[in-house]
């Protein structure tokens, strides 16, 4: 059934670096990115937010391309730049005119080889990070929630229950023998993947990788702290106090199989049957028809892209006329009835057909509109990280076009109970008094 | 500017010979009733995006009530004669689809994206939200309350709040100041309202379908005069307002927003529309001062102060009247700080001419970003719909490129004097009016303002 299929090229340079090239020159530009498998869940204890502090880090100069100049350097080629600091990974990324490929290249060898940032850097990336905290969380309404306040409420394990943003006292405590420690530790080209993706031919890119990062030194790999969780045996809930908002609001969580199992590909789909858009089981009943709740989305964060234990989240903004316990119980209904009667043959084949439309739009995707290919960039270096097969990208829809009636019905009632929830109310402040 | 000296980067390879950039052929028709059809082969993956543009929306109505054509646009796809509307949800999943209806200024529109395998189920269903909406009551009455809700929880958010008050202060009569509805409009909207604005707008003769994706122009056409070729309908005469008097004199409007740990700065001045001669001007000039990462008012205010995570200055096009607009959301001890470099930057633009080096690097930036849309279907769509939507020249994205190499450093100069027009901007804060407001004070004659629009 899948129609597409993306010719994939790889390697691996001497000193550990994987290589992964999809060649397309409809379009004179490509998309360069460089994954390190270090994200926010393994950041060091004590140093809530460090990983992300440490990216801003690497666009504040290496070796021979001084602060500005990475930046400079990249937007004086006609392209763009960023970087993004996820559960289990962190993203370098360019797309411009593909005669800059070349720069680009020299560009993140230099930093990958020898990163160099001072005091100064440090203090100043830190001001900025705190207002990226302020303007994305401390200063909005629901700021945060709940991808920052589910993890405490949900997790035991530090890795996974930590504010990834950072608790301010953390980010000053940072300093920068923390920096080159953690550059030292995992930006070694033995823990990464090199991605070209768009105007280039396989020979010309794996000949420019070669040139330029096969001079870095590889290094002992990295050793990774155990992500898993002790074993749930109650459902856990917790209160988070909303400033801004004008409603009550709720998440509502389950810890998601295993990845890449039979039992993976199945609850990702049962999440399609939930909350895939205004037909999703969660918006219908809840916002269309009971008219509870004015939002209710959710989904697996990234689902792709996620290495350890991540969740299936629902979040909902409700009216303030309905408590957070009938709002609760109306969910529980809607669970229920999937784990009583399954869905429908008609429901399922929908579902499916949405899902591959939505994969090829992931894999042509950019993000905001300014980056060509960031989806099929992102999972052809999870896929390589995590499996080391970026083939994948061409196989893994088969798993989810094969899941069944049964197969749905058996991970609602499997994974869809209290011992493998978490919940968070989110109420606000003004909405209390205003109901007292 | 940087305190710290600007070291140069070494021994970086040079840029290679650049390739052709070639945007796809579009196919153009006009079907007996009015409508225009633009189309472009885009093979990137087995779908097509699309848009079925109306060249109306809440200015033309205005009259009647704020956010009429969108609240109009959000019932449309809540059923019609035929279907209910979790018969229409359910079709868009069976077809892999996604949908959208929305009304802004000047446009209404529907998009859509989905398998090219079900182009015609999808064009229909297209057709049939555009012909036969039904504005149930029951449909009507759910997302009034939607809709109540949602105007009480934007008043919440500092990007909204400064965005609606510049629009306020830049726009005074105009439709354009107007943003969002009142609580107390929001409940006076009648269905009759709606279908009426919905008998004004979706009409063959005033839309526009454009359609980038994975189909075969010919074929597409056919499928597109068979579904829409029997529509029917008449454009309502587009309405004329007044030109908005440009505000003197610089002043300050505080938006006080109680135990807020940031501030949102917003500041404008008019600018133009897209069809002005001088826009690719004006949109280099912008991408020097603060439209790129590489901009000078992000390496002084976030790389070298750590004042601001995201500064932005940007152009603003409506199709009658244009702004510049410079947004930060910085630390609250400083207001004036920032403003004091926000207008440093533009005054240095207005009074020192730009370096040729950074000049060239700036018309690079802006020329290579353009190609970066050329790879995918929405980018593409994105790129058709600003030229159509706009009236602009056949050959505008053909020459775009030739033009913004042309620019000198005089003209950017010259640019800055016309339309970065710091003595007049008109500053809007959003914040707590403790902690902030001796500090705006200092920039010209202050106005406060709570979240709901009272003056203080």
């Amino acid at each position: 059934m899948s129609s597409l299929h993306i010719p994939i090229h790889h390697n691996t340079l001497k000193n550990g670096l994987r290589v992964v090239l999809a060649a397309d020159a409809t379009a004179p530009v490509v998309t360069v990115g460089v994954y390190y498998m270090i994200g926010f869940r393994l950041e060091p204890q004590g140093r809530s937010g460090f990983a992300h502090l440490f990216e801003h880090m690497m666009f504040q100069g290496s070796e021979n391309a001084p602060k500005m100049q990475h930046i400079k350097l990249i937007n004086s080629s006609g392209g763009v730049l960023n970087g993004s600091t996820m559960y289990d990974v962190t993203n370098y990324y360019e797309a411009v005119p593909s005669n800059g490929l070349e720069r680009v290249l020299w560009l993140e060898a230099d930093r990958m080889r020898a990163l160099k940032v001072d005091d100064e850097n440090l203090r100043n990336q830190r001001d900025v990070v705190k207002e990226e905290v302020r303007v994305n969380v401390l200063n909005q309404p629901y700021g945060g929630f709940p991808w920052l306040d589910m993890p405490p409420v949900a997790f035991r394990n530090w890795a996974n229950a930590h504010n990834f943003y950072g608790d301010f006292h953390d980010l000053d405590a940072a300093n920068l023998a923390d920096v080159q420690k953690f550059f030292k530790t995992y930006y070694v080209p033995n823990n990464a993947v090199l991605l070209m993706l768009g105007d280039v031919t396989p020979q010309d890119g794996f000949a420019l990788a070669e040139k330029y990062f096969s001079p870095i030194p590889t290094s002992a790999a990295p050793s990774f702290a155990d992500p898993s969780e002790p074993p749930q045996t109650e459902e856990r809930r917790g209160h988070v106090e909303e400033k801004f908002g004008t409603l009550p609001a709720m998440a509502i969580a389950y810890v998601m199989p295993t990845r890449r199992t039979p039992d993976w590909y199945a609850t990702a789909l049962l999440d399609q049957a939930l909350h895939g858009g205004r037909a999703g089981r969660v918006y219908r009943d809840l916002v269309l028809e009971r008219q509870i709740a004015v939002e209710a989305e959710g989904g697996v964060d990234d689902i792709f892209g996620t290495n350890g234990p991540s969740q299936m989240t629902t979040r909902i903004l409700h009216k303030p006329e309905y408590s957070h316990e009938a709002t609760l119980a109306a969910f529980d209904t809607i669970l229920r009835e999937v784990q009583d009667n399954g869905i429908t043959e008609d429901e399922l084949q929908q579902i499916k057909v949405k899902w591959r439309s939505d994969y090829y739009s992931t894999l042509e995707g950019g993000r905001g509109g300014y980056m060509p290919r960031y989806g099929l960039m992102h999972l052809l270096a999870c896929f390589t990280l995590f499996d080391n097969d970026p083939q994948l990208v061409n196989s893994i829809l088969d798993g989810f076009l094969g899941v069944k009636r049964e197969d749905i019905q058996r991970v609602a009632k499997k994974y869809l109970v209290p011992e493998n929830r978490a919940i968070v109310f989110r109420a606000p402040v003004a909405g209390k008094k205003e109901a007292a | 500017m940087a305190t710290q000296a600007t070291e140069i980067a070494k021994g970086v390879p040079a840029l290679a010979a650049e390739r052709a950039v070639t945007w796809p052929k579009r196919t153009r028709a006009r079907l007996a009733n009015g409508l225009e059809v633009v189309l472009a082969e885009a093979h990137s993956i087995p779908k097509f995006h699309g848009e079925l543009y109306f060249r109306a929306g809440n200015a033309q109505v205005s009259d009647r009530s704020t956010g009429l054509a969108e609240m109009t646009a959000t019932l449309v796809r809540t059923g019609t004669a035929q279907r209910a509307s979790r018969q229409i949800e359910e079709e868009l999943r069976r077809l892999g689809a996604d949908l959208g209806s929305s009304s802004g200024q000047d446009t209404s529109a529907i998009g859509f994206a989905g398998l090219s395998e079900f182009a015609e189920p999808l064009l229909q269903l297209v057709n049939e939200l555009a012909r036969e909406a039904s504005f149930s009551e029951g449909e009507l009455e759910r997302e009034r309350r939607q809709k109540l809700e949602e105007v009480k929880l934007e008043r919440t958010s500092p990007g909204f709040l400064a965005g609606e008050r510049l629009r306020k202060v830049l726009f005074g009569a105009h439709p354009y100041a107007l943003v969002s509805p009142s609580e107390a409009q929001v409940t006076a909207y009648k269905r009759e309202d709606l279908q009426g604005v919905y008998r004004e707008i979706y009409a063959p003769e005033n839309a526009l379908l454009m359609l980038v994706g994975d189909f075969e122009p010919q074929a597409m056409l056919k499928l597109i005069e068979k579904t829409f070729g029997n529509w029917s309908g008449r454009q309502a005469r587009p309405k004329e307002f007044p030109a908005p008097p440009k505000p003197r004199g610089r002043r300050v409007y505080l938006v006080h927003n109680p135990g807020s740990v940031q501030t949102q700065i917003l500041a404008g001045c008019h600018a133009i529309t897209r069809k002005h001669p001088d826009w690719i001007r004006l949109g280099l000039t912008n991408s020097l001062y603060g439209g790129a990462f590489n901009s000078r008012l992000i390496m002084n205010i976030r790389e070298d102060k750590g004042y601001t995570y995201s500064p932005r200055s940007s152009v603003n096009a409506l199709r009658h009247h244009g702004y510049f607009s410079v947004s930060a959301a910085v630390r609250n001890d400083v207001v004036a700080a920032s403003l004091t470099e926000i207008f440093y930057e533009i005054d240095k633009l207005r009074s020192v001419p730009v370096p040729e080096a950074e000049l060239s690097d700036a018309q690079n930036y802006l020329t290579g970003i353009f190609s970066l849309g050329l790879a995918s279907q929405d980018g593409l769509l994105s790129q058709f719909s600003t030229v159509e939507l706009n009236e602009l020249p056949a050959d505008y994205l053909e020459t775009y490129r030739d033009k913004v190499r042309a620019i000198t450093s005089a003209e950017l100069m010259a640019c800055a004097r016309k339309y970065c027009d710091s003595a007049n901007m008109q500053i809007v804060v959003v914040g707590d009016r403790v902690q902030i407001e001796d500090q705006a004070a200092l920039f010209g004659d202050l106005e406060i303002y709570d979240a709901q629009g009272n003056k203080l």
